[in-house]
């Protein structure tokens, strides 16, 4: 975390999470927005990725009036408390229990047809309060908070969103980056990010929105123009001022070594350009195989 | 690997100094639980660790030193880190069997990660000159470019592993020089050193490694496992040397 100084814009006494940069009054063992533990020392590699700490388990997070405490290590759970009117939503499949007070609606979202095709969820469920509910990922790896500022936009992987809160809207929107292998019947358009991904807005008031992400998850922030690769399935988040493309990679002698391996041995990254934060969680999917015959815009490096 | 006393974690492979050895009374040591942000050399590169459920392998590579891997375990990696193709032995056996065709090397001065897809653990296994080890395959993670690669089919255990089509081990070999092999074990990993003629029965998803002085064949018991099923193969290792094993595996339909 980084104290209040001259000219930082942070108030007196208060202290920003070194997670989710949220100002939050000094002391404390953990982070009352995100539920960060504080009082552990910041595990940052050579490399200068930030690993985001595990929230401890019966860590609480406010927002609004209401609040979330989480419980567990393995397959953390956020266990609700909604105060008055507050209201989240969720994929129905991520509901692990409710108590029978809470009001719970089905939400339809637009686009139905194009999020059916690509696996995603048709239906958000709205949960209304007062009353008591909690929700869970289905693997093992850690709960992310990430508190927005109001007007504060974050980009989401498909499938890591767990829940948001009410004044929280949620659009998605094609990734844009893809890549086709085979040819006639064979012919197969890959989305190595997934065909969409979520958009979160904070609107009058400060949101908060969790999501579940596989194995461990590491943060970095990206300066002006600096670049980086990563597998485009372990991209968790990133703020949209962070752009992205395909890069294709081809190891050098892969000729010498079978026509075959030219083209299955190449890699498929997703290079990342700043300024901006990024995470990655360290479970992801492999890309398809195959030679890539077209694709979205991209760089490319023969070594 | 002798170490500083003041060590609070072995310079070769990682593995902490300051806690006691965890061993069952059936003899099984536990794998040594890599704590977060631990680095070790090797060669003149470093290895850094991080995470806990998934963890992540971020290695700095020296100039000179270069490391072997299947291409889909690479996490992230610097832009000016280059890669070029190995090529394997085996050709289209090791294709046929659902091996890696060739492996990627990336090579130094630069940096690249790697991790695998499930939770687990690192296995960091130095190896000395002329050492020889078995892995599971698709268990290995990478290993330095001073270690031999190659594979080696064992006949008898068809419908075991592989529902039909046998089973492949990769060998690491190491000759003249030292060598660094690491492992993703799913679940946890334990290890236990055989005696000369020592048995063990393994089900055949948990293993995961073995010196190659320790032999390995199927064996069938004759144990009813359904209304129609009669039979159930077992992995049988006979000592001398280690046997590594992970906690969590697909069951193999073994009868």
């Amino acid at each position: 975390m980084t104290g209040a100084g001259p000219g930082s814009g942070v108030p007196e006494g208060y202290v920003v999470c070194r997670y989710c940069r949220t100002a939050h009054p000094a002391g404390g063992p953990s982070c009352p927005a995100c539920g960060a533990a504080l009082d552990v020392r910041q595990a940052v590699s050579r490399s200068g990725w930030v690993e985001q700490p595990p929230v401890r388990d019966l860590a609480r997070i406010q927002f609004g009036r209401s609040r979330v405490q989480v419980e567990g290590r393995r397959v953390p759970v956020a266990d609700f408390s909604l105060e008055g009117e507050e209201w989240i939503y969720f994929s129905h499949h991520a509901l692990l229990w409710a108590e029978p007070g809470v009001n719970l609606a089905a939400g339809s979202l637009g686009g139905a047809w194009n999020r059916m095709l690509a696996g995603m969820p048709l239906i958000m469920m709205e949960a209304r309060g007062p009353g008591r509910l909690a929700l869970s990922g289905s693997q093992a790896g850690e709960l992310v908070a990430l508190p927005l500022a109001p007007g504060q936009q974050l980009w989401v992987r498909e499938h890591r969103f767990l829940t948001a809160t009410g004044n929280v809207t949620y659009t998605w929107e094609p990734t844009g980056i893809w890549y086709v292998t085979g040819s006639g019947d064979d012919r197969e358009t890959h989305y190595p990010l997934g065909q969409f991904g979520d958009r979160f807005t904070a609107q009058q008031g400060p949101g908060l929105v969790l999501l579940h992400s596989p194995g461990d998850v590491f943060l970095r922030d990206l300066a002006p123009g600096e670049a980086l690769l990563v597998q485009p399935g372990a991209l968790l988040y990133r703020d949209v001022s962070v752009s992205l493309h395909l890069h294709l990679e081809y190891p050098g002698g892969a000729q010498q070594v079978s026509w075959f391996s030219s083209y299955s041995r190449r890699s498929i990254w997703l290079r990342l350009v700043g300024p901006g934060r990024v995470a990655v969680s360290s479970v992801f999917a492999h890309t398809g195989g195959g030679a890539v015959r077209s694709q979205s815009p991209s760089t490319l490096r023969r070594w | 690997m002798q170490n500083d006393p003041a060590s609070t974690s072995c310079l070769t492979c990682g593995a902490p100094l300051d806690v006691r050895d965890v061993v069952s009374d059936s003899g099984w040591r536990e794998a040594p639980r890599l704590r977060d942000m631990t680095e070790f050399r090797f060669a003149g590169s470093v290895v850094q660790i991080e995470g806990r459920l998934v963890p992540v392998a971020d290695i700095a590579l020296a100039h000179g030193d270069a490391v072997y891997f299947e291409h889909h375990v690479m996490l992230w990696k610097d832009e000016a880190t280059p890669v070029a193709a190995m090529p394997t032995q085996g050709g289209m056996r090791r294709l046929f069997g659902g091996m890696p065709f060739a492996l990627t090397l990336a090579y130094g001065p630069g940096r690249v990660a790697f991790s695998r897809d499930s939770p687990g653990e690192l296995v960091v296994l130095p190896l000395p000159p002329g050492a020889e080890l078995d892995v599971r395959e698709h268990a290995f993670l990478l290993a330095s470019h001073t270690v031999g690669y190659s594979f080696v089919r064992l006949q008898g255990l068809a419908n075991v592993l592989h529902g039909g089509n046998g089973m492949y081990l990769d060998r690491f070999v190491t000759t003249g020089a030292p060598g660094l092999l690491m492992l993703h074990g799913y679940g946890d990993v334990l290890e236990r050193r055989l005696a000369p003629g020592e048995k063990i029965l393994v089900e055949p998803g948990g293993f995961l490694y073995k010196d190659a002085s320790v032999a390995l064949q199927a064996v069938q018991l004759p144990v009813r496992t359904g209304l129609l099923r009669r039979g159930m193969y077992l992995a049988e290792l006979t000592g001398p040397g280690r046997v590594g094993v992970q906690s969590m595996y697909v069951h193999h339909h073994a009868e």
